[in-house]
């Protein structure tokens, strides 16, 4: 574009970082999340050579590996009596219905009638655009013209080589803008989880740097040297008491992803970095509950099954110690969250909120809340 | 916020826009006068999404300039941007014409849209000039949502007008109207009938966009979308009892002089500094800046008395300056 402005040296510019959405209330209706996006809808070892039926994204949908290792996302159920395909059985790439035999192909097209010579018109199940990328199974829900090209989010914590990974799944009876804004949050930590802090987060908080692109948004901070928590130490073998520099890194990545990252340096003279990546994707089921699948990932003690099961208390007892609260927030509000004040450590949550609102005035045809005119200077 | 504070100190906030280094993979000429460069990251990890009418901050030395992302918008390895050489210009487009080559690095930040395309059954595009960068991925979108879009194309000639190439796939769909074949674009024609269900989009030079503003205030409210090269001229702030002063951010090395009537925050943001904020009107704490010289006129409901005496912080939404100058940690 043409050039426009000498603007010098800028430390931010977000020009509509104001517009608080017209309220997180706004986003709360039936399904508050944009289709045109990559879900996980599974791990790539919960798909294999039988039919496994999956509630998520407002949709019953039926999961099966081909014959040549593909993996197909059908929606479950047969359009002739409805009955759920996932009841039926494989043949070889073929779908065969419990009720009454219809066939379907991996791509959904009905291929055997068995009552009649002829299949009959509209006899279709609708078929998703799948990428899998182990150790998750993508599915596009949206237009699948608008995915041409796209990938899902890049993970190479958990394809390239010098990491351990763990992970599982969980479902919550809360909308999935509340797990974003849940994970976007480091304040509410000593106050749940206060246990499985540092004396960084309580006595010395360091800035919050929320960093903006147009649909994604992440906070970092980097800690004074501060001793390590209980786990911390346990699960890295450095010495309990002893000071290190720590850093962590939190990214709203798309509405069906959060990263985090979380530094240990290690002490002089190597300063090896110690890394844990905790991945959870978020996958909505319907507007008031979400399944969360799971991977936590580390570059160190990867031989090391005990550190394994730590770590997976640490990953699993955050989430599950989050869960009550986060539940009875969604029973309080009924799902329209409508918060009433937001703090500045909120700036990374309602970016997110703001993100999702936008992509959802795309998707659907109307403009975005409050908008200014476009303008540039 | 340095240590040895008491326990429980407030966290501060700094926003920021996502900051790159990328690497030029490509260079090539497009048209008369403009060249494009595609961006990668130097490891080929993935992008930041983005969506069409979104634009990237190049960041040249001391000076930075906008420019659309006109690439593939599911292309989440590679940006491509497209540049018109301005010999009249401040500089910022002839050093990218004459230093910036394949391989070299450069500083972006961003993605952001101020011109977001929204779904609709049709779509009316018109571009003028360069500002067919923002409608090239635009029309790959509407194509795949399904809108019936026409785009009307204007340019001074042919030979200077950039992706005619990648146009003429849409046949009759596109209308190219060189200027010194057919003068100016029709507009009375192509925005004749105000219609329900059709969103204009519009982006070139102010005259074109002044046009087009008048030809569609017949049309329903918000159906037409405009990108501005350039701030548009607005009238003089009424002049009240305030005085106007002077905010100086410390570390953008940016001083802003604020005129009666506007806020600090706006008058930043239209310097390209933006602090986060969300009610605009002093309670939420969410634009809170620590002051580092001068005595704010404190006009927040969040502040305690001593906190205001103390002058070290204050919400830049609603509060002004008692003293001619202040100096914020921005």
């Amino acid at each position: 574009m043409k050039a426009r402005d000498e603007l010098g040296t800028l430390e931010a510019t977000v020009t509509d970082a104001r517009y608080y959405p017209a309220g997180p209330a706004d986003l709360a209706g039936s399904g508050n999340y944009p289709l045109n996006c990559w879900y996980v809808v599974a791990s790539s070892d919960e798909v294999g050579r039988s039919l496994l039926g999956r509630q998520v994204l407002g949709r019953r949908l039926l999961l099966f590996r081909r014959r040549d290792g593909q993996v197909a996302v059908l929606d479950d159920r047969c359009p002739h009596r409805a009955a759920p395909l996932s009841m039926g059985t494989l043949d070889g790439d073929q779908v065969v219905c419990r009720y009454h035999g219809f066939t379907y192909a991996a791509d959904g097209e009905c291929v055997r009638v068995p009552s009649q010579r002829h299949v009959p018109y509209g006899a279709q199940v609708r078929s998703y655009p799948v990428y899998e990328r182990p150790p998750f199974v993508w599915v596009w829900p949206g237009n699948p013209a608008r995915r041409r090209g796209t990938e899902p989010p890049d993970l190479p914590s958990l394809r390239e080589p010098g990491w351990a990974v763990l992970g599982g799944s969980l479902e919550m009876a809360v909308n999935y803008m509340l797990l974003h804004d849940n994970a976007l949050d480091r304040t509410h930590f000593p106050y749940v989880h206060p246990h499985r802090i540092h004396r960084g987060y309580v006595e010395d908080p360091p800035p919050l740097q929320v960093e903006v692109a147009e649909t994604t948004v992440s906070y970092s901070r980097t800690f004074t040297p501060a001793p390590l928590a209980d786990w911390q130490h346990e699960a890295t073998g450095l010495p309990a008491g002893q000071e290190y520099t720590q850093r962590e890194t939190g990214t709203f990545v798309s509405p069906a992803l959060h990263v985090d990252e979380m530094d240990i340096i290690g002490p002089e003279p190597e300063r090896q970095l110690f890394r844990g990546v905790f991945i959870r994707a978020f996958t909505p089921v319907d507007a008031g509950r979400t399944l969360i699948i799971w991977r936590g990932a580390r570059n160190y003690a990867q031989g090391d099954e005990s550190v394994t099961e730590r770590l997976r208390e640490v990953y699993e007892g955050t989430m599950t110690e989050d869960q009550p609260l986060l539940e009875a927030i969604q029973a309080t509000t009924g799902g329209k969250v409508g918060y009433q004040v937001s703090a500045a450590a909120d700036a990374a949550a309602i970016r997110a909120y703001q993100i999702v609102e936008s992509l959802l005035a795309e998707e659907r045809g109307r403009p975005a809340l409050r908008r200014r005119p476009a303008r540039r200077d | 916020m340095s240590s040895g504070e008491a326990p429980n100190a407030a966290m501060l906030t700094v926003f920021s826009e996502r900051r790159s280094d990328l690497v030029i993979t490509a260079r090539e000429t497009r048209a008369e006068g403009v060249v494009s460069l595609t961006l990668a990251d130097p490891g080929g990890a993935q992008l930041p999404g983005w969506t069409p009418g979104a634009h990237i901050d190049l960041l040249l030395d001391d000076t930075v300039r906008q420019y659309s992302l006109c690439g593939p918008p599911g292309d989440q390895h590679t940006w491509r941007i497209a540049v018109l050489l301005d010999p009249d210009g401040r500089g910022g487009s002839k050093r990218v014409h004459q230093t910036l080559k394949t391989g070299d690095q450069v500083a972006v930040r961003g993605p952001r849209n101020h011109f977001p395309l929204h779904a609709a059954p049709r779509h009316i595009f018109i571009a003028g000039g360069i500002g067919i960068t923002p409608i090239v991925p635009m029309i790959e979108v509407a194509t795949e949502a399904g809108s019936d879009w026409r785009l009307y194309y204007g340019g001074r000639s042919r030979a200077s007008m950039a992706f005619l190439d990648e146009l003429e796939p849409y046949g009759e769909q596109v209308t190219i109207w060189p200027d010194d074949e057919k003068g100016l674009l029709p507009l009375d024609d192509i925005l004749a009938d105000p219609a329900e269900g059709v969103l204009v989009y519009c982006c070139g030079p102010e005259g074109l966009l002044a046009a087009a503003e008048q030809r569609c205030a017949a049309w329903p409210a918000g159906a037409l979308h405009l990108e501005r090269f350039s701030a548009k001229p607005q009238p003089e702030p009424a002049a009240g009892e305030e005085a106007p002063f002077e905010v100086v951010c410390q570390r953008s090395g940016l001083t802003v002089t604020v005129p009666p009537g506007q806020s600090i925050i706006d008058a930043l943001d239209e310097q390209g500094v933006s602090v986060l904020s969300s009610c605009l009107e002093g309670v939420c704490g969410t634009c809170e800046t620590q002051v580092l010289e001068g005595i704010p006129d404190h006009r927040d409901s969040l502040l305690s008395e001593d906190e205001r005496e103390a002058n070290e912080y204050m919400m830049v939404c609603v509060s002004r300056s008692k003293s001619g100058r202040l100096v914020l940690d921005l």
